[in-house]
């Protein structure tokens, strides 16, 4: 994928952001590489959602440097993400209730022509992308407000596949799902690694995140409090990590 | 609530509200759109009962065209702001200060009635800019911004006009006193260019709605089956039909008025419909966080929503003192009222997010042809301004109860 001598896809370090009194997040490191699902675990109000919400552009850090690729950028708002091919699933699901399930997954660059818009193709590639997801979405004029928690989700996920992406940021995905539901989204989480991208997957589930990430990132009280080897690491030792009974200074950060 | 219920993919109904076609023509399948069109019909028929006929004498129709034009133009950027969540209470105010300096630039500057007419789009485009500034970029409601300019423009029009300034000018007077010259003549009563105007619109409204039915076919969409889509293309003809009829057999033929309207319509259902910025208008109201994070820029389109209605107030501003001959500071009182009744009377929902072009247009008939009617009936004005209040709750109240049946089906 780079030529760059394996530079991490994504790589923040020593970011920090503060809400008046709140300091959301304190000299955090992380990174993510193509081929990769990084889980981002931790306690509410740990600090997962602000972190992820200056990968997708919403929120810019008071301090740190993000790279992609090697390269030091700026993220500024949502449209730059998408420029740089970051999507996002949001927590609170970013989506227009009174919008068809066509003009929610092209919210924002919706395909024009002469200043027009191009709902035949659209409608086109959102039944395609619904297909592959496999989703039982029952059209793509469905208006989202005719739609149940579980079809939103869909929908959610499957604007990720439009604009090509490299680096995919889903905040909670699964929160709301039935069992079926989570399976198929931890099997899309699966064909996004598959297909290269790196993948940033935000839950409270660990079995969710167990299932499927590569790397397991806690975060407590807005700083890094553990690295895990997914496949390595044992559910008590992540926990442990996220209520704080154990304790890792940086630098001193468990592997393995 | 099962979040995998197996939805059967649409049959041959349509379902959704949400195609182009749909978008475009206002025509579309969505029972409420169709209600109100309906509720205009009946209504019409039935003052036309309690008229004695007289509602639809050729002259009549030709005046209510002329005398609804200022609230069709205002609803259709009304709606636009009501759908993006917002609310513009300042139009009639601004309609009566552009007024002024249209008279004024007339009648002292000697400008041209074109170059007045070019002016009063400028000015009111600043005054949208001014308005939209506060509103999109300093984050107070349109509410308060609006409220604050209603003051303001009333007040500046009362110090340019202080009480009235003539226009002499009458191309400029013409605007909405005259009609398009009939020169195709008259075959018996009829008006030959109205009645040429007429068939062309029905053979367009049948040539986009065959166009659009093709394209759903190609991408392989839900398709209306055949019978309704017959039938609400014949129904779309005989309106047009109807009214052309009608219109050829007028003094005039086809009021100017009645032209701009119709052209600021299929233009504005068109960018509402067809265009990003429309797509933009709906997302923004219907959920302004999400679209903020999809990349829509919404300070951008809220600024421009209002600079768009302040250019059609400007119009306004034209057709008003054109009809009247004259600039009054008093102009434009309550249009803002009629405006927004109008666009919820059509189905444009208060919370933002929904609403159409054509139903605003329709729901400033509706009122219309209730104006006239009681006139024609030698009600009291009063009792008008009674009967619309209660026209505008019943038919809101009746929206939100029959979403909350359709919410617990
Ligand atoms: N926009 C905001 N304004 C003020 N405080 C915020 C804002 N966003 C997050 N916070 C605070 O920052 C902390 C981290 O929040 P968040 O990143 O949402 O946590 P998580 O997603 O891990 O539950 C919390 O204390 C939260 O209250
Ligand atoms: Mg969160």
């Amino acid at each position: 994928m780079n030529e760059r001598g394996g530079a991490p896809l994504l790589s923040m370090r020593q970011i920090s952001k503060r809400f008046g009194a709140v300091e959301a997040l304190s000299g955090v490191d992380f990174e993510v590489r193509a081929h990769e699902v990084v889980a981002l675990v931790g306690d509410n109000g740990a600090g997962k959602s602000t972190l992820a919400r200056m990968v997708s552009g919403v929120l810019q850090p008071d301090a740190g440097i993000i790279e992609i690729e090697g390269q030091q950028v700026s993220i500024s708002s949502p449209s730059v993400a998408h420029e740089m091919r970051i999507a996002t699933v949001f927590q609170d699901l970013a989506l227009a209730d009174n919008l068809d399930v066509t003009a929610n997954l092209f919210l924002g660059h919706e395909l024009r022509e002469n200043g027009m818009l191009q709902d035949g193709r659209m409608e086109q590639i959102t039944r395609d992308v619904l297909a592959k997801l496999a989703s039982r979405i029952p059209s793509v004029r469905t208006p989202l407000s005719a739609l149940s928690a579980g079809q939103r989700q869909s929908v959610a996920i499957a604007r990720t596949l439009i604009g090509d992406p490299r680096l995919v940021v889903l905040d909670e995905p699964t929160a709301a799902l039935s069992a079926v539901q989570t399976a198929e989204v931890l099997t899309h989480i699966e064909r996004l690694r598959d297909l290269g991208l790196g993948v940033i997957l935000i839950s409270h589930n660990m079995t969710d995140v167990r299932a499927v990430s590569d790397r397991i990132e806690v975060l407590r009280h807005g700083r890094n409090n553990g690295s895990f080897d997914a496949s390595r690491t044992s559910f008590e030792e992540i926990l442990a990590a996220i209520t704080g009974a154990t304790h890792v200074e940086p630098g001193l950060r468990s592997v393995g | 609530m099962s979040t995998d219920l197996n939805l059967v993919p649409t049959g041959g109904k349509l379902t959704t509200g949400t195609s182009w076609r749909e978008r475009f023509g206002g025509l579309g399948g969505n029972a409420r759109q169709y209600g109100i069109f309906a509720a205009l019909v009946v209504i019409i028929l039935l003052f036309q009962a309690m008229t004695g006929g007289r509602l639809l004498y050729p002259d009549n129709v030709a005046a209510l065209v002329n005398q609804n034009a200022y609230v069709m133009v205002l609803a259709i950027g009304m709606v636009m702001v009501i759908i993006a969540g917002h609310i513009d209470l300042s139009v009639g105010s601004v309609v009566a200060t552009i007024g002024g300096v249209v008279a004024i630039s007339i009648h002292d500057w000697g400008l041209s009635w074109y170059a007045a007419v070019a002016l009063a789009l400028v000015l009111g485009a600043a005054v949208g800019a001014w308005q939209g500034f506060w509103i999109a970029y300093v984050g107070i409601p349109a509410f308060i911004v609006t409220l604050a300019g209603m003051l303001v423009f009333r007040g500046l029009a009362l110090a340019i006009v202080s009480q009235s300034i003539p226009v002499l000018d009458t191309t400029f007077n013409g605007i909405m006193a005259n009609s398009l010259p009939n020169f195709l003549g008259r075959v018996g009563n009829a008006d030959v260019l109205t009645l040429v105007i007429g068939v062309l619109l029905i053979l367009a409204t049948i040539w986009a709605q065959l166009r659009a039915r093709t394209a759903l076919r190609k991408h392989n969409l839900a398709v209306e089956a055949v019978g309704v889509f017959v039938m609400k293309v014949v129904l779309a003809s005989a309106g047009i039909g109807v009214v052309a009829w009608l219109l050829s057999r007028s003094t005039g033929g086809s009021p100017i008025a009645l032209v701009i309207c119709a052209v600021l319509v299929v233009a504005y259902s068109f960018v509402m419909g067809r265009t990003v910025f429309g797509r933009h208008i709906y997302a923004i109201g219907g959920n302004r966080q999400a679209a903020r994070l999809s990349g829509v820029n919404t300070r951008s389109v809220d600024f421009w929503i209002f600079v768009n209605i302040g250019v059609l107030a400007g119009l306004t501003g034209v057709i008003v003192t054109s009809r009247l001959g004259t600039a009054l500071a008093a102009a434009g009182d309550g249009f803002e009222l009629d405006a927004i009744a109008a666009c919820f009377i059509g189905g444009a929902a208060v919370t933002g997010g929904i609403g159409r072009i054509s139903g605003a247009i329709v729901g400033a008939l509706i009122m219309g042809v209730l104006n006239q009617g009681l006139s024609i009936m030698n009600v009291d004005p009063a009792w008008t301004k009674v009967i619309k209040g209660l026209v505008l709750l019943l038919a809101v109240a009746y929206d939100l109860v029959s979403k909350r049946r359709a919410g617990t089906q």
